[in-house]
């Protein structure tokens, strides 16, 4: 039996539509934790030895 | 516990004032106050020097020692600020201060001076951190945010240093050693210096 083009589309539109949501939760997954672990270090209360802080350093010793 | 310091080095800083405009930035600070400004010795002759000036926040901080209404209090960090709630614009600092830190607005009736403003380290106040009370009062609080100083970071050849007292005292002396001249740090003594003995009294037992 011959199966009709546009059926196929459909499939791979539905396929792709899978796919590309599956790929968007993993990166807001990734994601997630970068921006918490980002909040966690501007929270803290007077000083402290953050990377941008180390980073300043070191462009003193130019 | 890291001890918060300022460290001017003269024979670095080319008078660009961008230390100056980074602070009136950071902060939004209004027309007449300057926390921060660069002051030039000997201008106009060979050989001048530039020292970026703002409150220095000392060990032994005059502006503590003279404040009838006591709204100083010092940082766990050695960085001094103050409760604007509190201040009552006698100007008393002002005339204690050896860098000529504090500043008052002067946009009231008759020569009114309004609330004392000074640096705050980019430390923020007694008010919540990130609040929008402390950001009108005192400016951003960037030592929360896990930074320095917006004038130390601006600085573009490095001149005006901040942070760990320790920290940038060893990046000083390297620089030193380096280009072998320029150790004298101006207002290093006077303000983290160790304050001077009162003379004995005579009879006193020692």
């Amino acid at each position: 039996m011959k199966v009709p083009a546009s059926k196929l589309s459909r499939r791979n539109f539905l396929l792709a539509v899978g796919a590309g949501g599956v790929a968007t939760a993993a990166a807001v997954a990734n994601k997630a934790p970068q921006a918490q672990s980002k909040k966690a270090e501007a929270v803290g209360k007077g000083y402290q030895l953050t990377e941008h802080v180390r980073k300043y350093y070191d462009t003193t010793k130019v | 516990m890291a001890r918060m310091k300022f460290l001017a080095d003269a024979e670095r800083c080319i008078e660009c004032n961008g230390c100056v405009t980074a602070c009136k930035q950071e902060h939004e600070i209004p027309w007449g106050v300057n926390r921060r400004r660069v002051v030039t010795l000997n201008d106009g002759t060979p050989g001048e020097k530039s020292i970026s000036v703002a409150c220095m926040h000392c060990s032994d901080a005059p502006c503590m020692a003279v404040c009838p209404v006591d709204v100083f209090y010092k940082t766990s960090e050695g960085i001094v600020l103050h409760d604007k709630d509190l201040c009552i614009g006698c100007g008393y600092c002002f005339y204690a201060c050896p860098f000529g830190a504090p500043q008052f607005p002067q946009d009231g009736a008759f020569g009114l001076r309004g609330k004392m403003d000074k640096c705050t380290f980019c430390a923020g106040g007694p008010e919540p951190d990130f609040s929008d009370a402390e950001f009108k009062k005192y400016g951003r609080n960037r030592i929360a945010e896990g930074k320095l100083p917006a004038c130390a970071e601006m600085c573009s050849t490095k001149a005006l240093l901040g942070g760990d007292g320790d920290v940038i005292a060893d990046i000083y002396r390297r620089r030193v050693t380096t280009r072998g001249k320029g150790s004298e740090v101006w207002g290093w003594g006077t303000a983290y210096g160790r304050p001077e003995k009162p003379p004995a009294q005579p009879g006193a037992k020692s």
